[in-house]
């Protein structure tokens, strides 16, 4: 199945329930009946049912909203009598009052109810209570005394001038109750109820999107009170990771750590984002993909073990699912990277080995894929090459290991730091010796892990054949399109290549035409008649974008090589689909 | 410029009338035109923000409006009492209306299509006064989830509504106009008076205990309700606390003991003066042979139990103050002869009974 399927496949189950409208009415009565049964909003089951309903409620009230607004004040009366009932129960239920933009809304369905030109007593109270809900909703303030309203009107302040101070210092003072608790655990003066910590949670919900809040929602992750049990409200998670996810709060890593780690689902929501954003059907160039991993915050996330295996999973499960799409493979690739990075970052206070990531892996082996070509001299590269390439034939050949997880998982493993096959296939191109048997069997593995011995033998004879021919043209000063045709042509008395194989003389093919001293000249020709159709295209605009993303990265001095592969990239992103 | 200035005049007015029943004839047009003065004056607050010249003179004219109203004898703080309150004008003016109930059906009709046009209108830009007032609603009940739908006991967040009120106040004094210098201490008298007492007496004790911060920059937003430099206006409270013996005398009496030290250590002129008031309060009791205790010699003064409890918990406080406050009781004793034997000073059996008598 191809990647963007996969994903329509996992949406499903997370995709919003489809508003089916049995019709309006139905609707209208539904929910004034779930408005009678919340009241206020001050039973725990009340606050639970009604943080559930938010998001659909908004939904309603905006259809409310459309349908009103094209009333004047009688005509909505006479079709909907009962309409201030609902808006008023609405008015009284703080939690949908906090909400998103309900209250916004709500407040455009009352200005609907206001008749400019009252003809009877009748209007004129109905204008009257309208204005009073009005009022509630933007300037009423309730003291629990008299004193403190006494207090602030003689200094001349009205509810709108000190309600963003007085939110201000009760989420402080809330912040650092939860600190002192957290940090002092029985020996605080003012111990805070598990009972009141869920209760901020859950009075979290609806107002998660409120910037005034962030530093209450941050304090209430990263608390961790002395229960066994979790002591936040589920729901709290989902909101905080919905908002996230949709870029309305902004968290420190700490705090994301904590809530992925103590809520699995919104772990695979937020994995399940990112590749939404990563797979989606459009080119998405390895740049482009980097930033969308750091955004997310995974890479630095799964610096704590439990978050990267439970991605790495995931990762594992769509790249089976796609049978090794190249998005797949482009994104565990970068992810990789961006993982490492960050793991570097924090290294002065590395707590967890390599084995606690890779599990299932070798440890030789997982250090010997982390080592950072740059660090390494070019002419050197064959090296680490070489052994990387015996560990891997020794796992996979060896059938009676079964300690390493078989073939797949040595791929897997190997895929995650894809850039080494990358190098080993220029190396391939480049170098003027004889090909070294390990670096043709390490590409003819990274293309086609599934294959038997025999088939790989073949690929890796087929693959030096090829090596040969363009050995012998590369430094040809009078090379051209058809010379390359020559030597990449299959020999008509063997089977056919199988497509993976083709694929990876494709791939040596572009090596050759941006290294070559006299590949520029050709490159376009070639390239047409390499990749003449949509499909092959993108596979060249990836194999372009993956070099010129590894130079960068390398820091690698190429600048003929470098002008030619942008060029390139250029020509086929403009030309066609591909892009 | 006098234009200018004669405009800020012209709708402090208006401001101060939509309060009023005045509003009632207004038509549509009248609501128009006052609006459209508030988005001006928005716009002059954005435009010169930086200008400090424009920006003194406006303030200005504000202080002084603020003067000749004060001296009229009524209490009326204006609507606009800083240039930071010209950013807010239109939103001011345009809750005054909502709130109130004389303004006319078309015209009540006319404001909310204005200040609420519906979704055609990017609301994405926090700045539109849909999106304020939106905004202002969101909080609102905001702070009605965190408070009344409370869980349990609520002092934490009776702390908050405490220091709300203190950074009012404090923010009051710093705009209160000081051409005299007397402005913030006839301020503070007429709040006296006219305040319930007890409240504001907790409002100053936690005034006087806001933490100092860093001077404010020049030019930069504030939120109304959130000053940066509640420092400055502490030094007012302070000097007013010592010039009216009656408020220093309450503020000692009904306050929380530990409330009361921790003013005492911040502040060593109130340490002093509350010392002053302690030793004045331990004149006052007498020794009762047959009980063996120190008895107050009238029921309206303080007892034993009570000045040594504020005693005992001054002597808890860190070095500077209760250093200060040994050294007062000590000479207080010698004053007194500095007898050894319990009975015959006061001194001296307070200084036993902290443990510290010798």
């Amino acid at each position: 199945m191809c990647a963007h399927c996969f994903l329509q496949c996992l949406a499903g189950p997370f995709s919003k329930m489809a508003q089916d409208s049995v019709g309006f009415s139905s609707d209208y009565q539904f929910w004034m009946q779930k408005l009678s049964v919340w009241d206020q909003a001050s039973t725990l089951e009340t606050q639970q049912d009604t943080c559930l309903h938010l998001p659909r409620f908004q939904e309603f009230l905006r259809q409310v909203y459309e349908v009103l607004k094209e009333m004047d004040s009688n005509t909505i009366i006479e079709r909907f009598p009962t309409i201030g009932q609902l808006l008023a129960k609405t008015c009284w239920n703080p939690f949908i009052l906090a909400f998103d933009e309900s209250q916004k809304i709500l407040i455009w369905c009352l200005c609907c109810l206001i008749n400019k030109e009252p003809q009877n007593s009748e209007e004129s109270k109905l204008n009257s209570w309208t204005r009073g809900l009005l009022s509630h909703i933007l300037s009423a303030f309730r003291f629990d005394t008299k004193e403190v309203g006494l207090f602030t009107q003689g200094l001349g302040f009205a509810p709108a001038d000190y309600c963003p101070g007085l939110l201000k210092n009760m989420v402080l003072s809330l912040v650092s109750e939860l600190r002192e608790n957290h940090l002092n655990g029985f020996n605080t003066q003012r111990r805070m109820v598990p009972e009141k910590i869920r209760f901020l949670s859950r009075v979290c919900i609806p107002l998660v999107t409120l910037p005034d809040i962030e530093p209450l929602v941050e304090a209430l992750l990263i608390y961790h009170g002395h229960e066994p049990q979790e002591v936040l409200w589920p729901e709290f998670f989902d909101a905080v990771n919905e908002a996230f996810l949709l870029k309305k709060i902004s968290l420190p890593i700490s705090a994301v750590v904590c809530l992925w780690l103590r809520h699995l689902p919104s772990l695979e929501k937020a994995t399940l984002h990112l590749f939404d954003k990563l797979i989606s059907s459009q080119r998405n160039f390895l740049r482009r993909i980097e930033c969308f991993l750091k955004d997310s915050l995974l890479p630095e996330a799964a610096c704590h073990p439990a978050i990267f295996r439970i991605v790495d999973e995931m990762f594992r499960y769509a790249l089976l699912e796609t049978d090794g799409a190249p998005e797949v493979l482009a994104a565990i690739q970068v992810f990789t990277r961006c993982f490492v990075e960050a793991l570097e970052k924090k290294n002065k206070q590395l707590k967890f080995t390599f084995k606690t990531y890779f599990p299932y892996a070798s440890p030789s082996l997982v250090m010997m894929l982390l080592q950072h070509p740059k660090e390494i001299p070019q002419e050197l590269w064959h090296q680490p090459l070489k052994h990387i390439s015996e560990m891997l034939r020794e796992m996979v050949e060896d059938q009676t290991h079964g300690s390493y997880g078989g073939p797949f998982e040595c791929w897997f493993l190997f895929v995650h730091f894809g850039g080494w096959a990358d190098i080993a296939a220029e190396q391939l191109v480049m170098s003027e010796a004889e090909p070294p048997e390990a670096l043709l069997w390490l590409l003819a593995f990274s293309y086609s892990p599934r294959d038997r011995s025999l088939q790989r033998a073949q690929t890796m004879t087929e693959v030096k054949a090829v090596l040969g021919h363009l050995k012998k043209l590369f430094r040809s000063p009078t090379l051209s399109a058809k010379d390359l045709q020559a030597a990449a042509a299959e020999s008509q008395d063997r089977d056919p290549r199988p497509p993976l194989c083709q694929k990876l003389i494709r791939r040596l093919i572009l090596n050759f035409l941006l290294w070559a001293p006299g590949g520029h000249v050709i490159a376009r020709e070639v390239i047409t008649l390499m990749a003449p159709t949509d499909e092959l295209t993108h596979e060249m605009t990836g194999l372009l974008d993956q070099t010129l993303y590894r130079w960068d990265h390398l820091c690698m001095e190429a600048p003929k090589s470098r002008k030619l592969a942008r060029e390139l990239l250029e020509e086929l992103c403009l030309a066609g689909t591909a892009c | 410029m006098e234009s200018l200035l004669q405009h800020l005049e012209r709708f402090s007015e208006l401001l101060a009338v939509s309060r009023t029943t005045h509003v009632s004839p207004w038509d549509p047009a009248t609501v128009r035109r006052a609006l459209q003065w508030a988005r001006y004056l928005r716009h002059v607050h954005s435009r010169f923000g930086r200008h400090v010249r424009i920006r003194t003179a406006l303030e200005r004219r504000l202080q002084k409006r603020w003067r000749q109203e004060g001296t009229s004898g009524s209490f009326p703080v204006p609507g606009l009492t800083n240039f930071q309150a010209l950013g807010r004008c239109d939103l001011l003016l345009s809750l005054r209306l909502l709130e109130n109930r004389a303004l006319g059906d078309a015209a009540y009709h006319y404001l909310l299509q204005q200040l609420f046009p519906g979704p055609g209108v990017p609301d994405a830009d926090e700045e539109t006064l849909q999106g304020s007032l939106v905004r202002l609603a969101r909080r609102r009940s905001a702070v009605h989830m965190l408070r009344f739908t409370g869980y349990g006991e609520n002092s934490v967040l009776e702390d908050s509504v405490l220091k709300t009120q203190a950074e009012l106040l404090l923010q009051r004094l710093r705009e209160v106009p000081k051409a005299e210098g007397e402005g913030p201490s006839r301020f503070l008298s007429a709040l006296w008076d006219r305040l319930p007492q007890n409240n504001f007496l907790k409002v100053i004790a936690a005034a006087l205990l806001l933490p100092p911060s860093s001077p404010r920059p020049q030019g930069e937003e504030l939120e109304l309700g959130t000053p940066k430099t509640p420092g400055q206006g502490g030094q007012e409270l302070v000097r007013w606390l010592l010039a009216k013996s009656d408020v220093m005398a309450a503020f000692c009496h009904n306050l929380p003991v530990g409330l009361l030290t921790s003013v005492a250590g911040r502040h060593p002129e109130l340490s002093r003066a509350y010392l002053g008031l302690l030793t004045d309060w331990g004149r006052h009791l007498r020794y009762d042979l047959e009980k063996g205790t120190w008895v107050a010699a009238e029921s309206q003064h303080v007892s034993w139990e009570e000045l040594y409890g504020r005693f005992q918990s001054l002597c808890q406080a860190p070095p500077p103050l209760r250093d200060e406050v040994l050294t007062a009781l000590e000479s207080c004793k010698a004053q007194d002869g500095d007898f050894q034997v319990p009975g015959l000073s006061i001194w001296t059996d307070l200084l036993l009974a902290l443990g510290r008598g010798s």
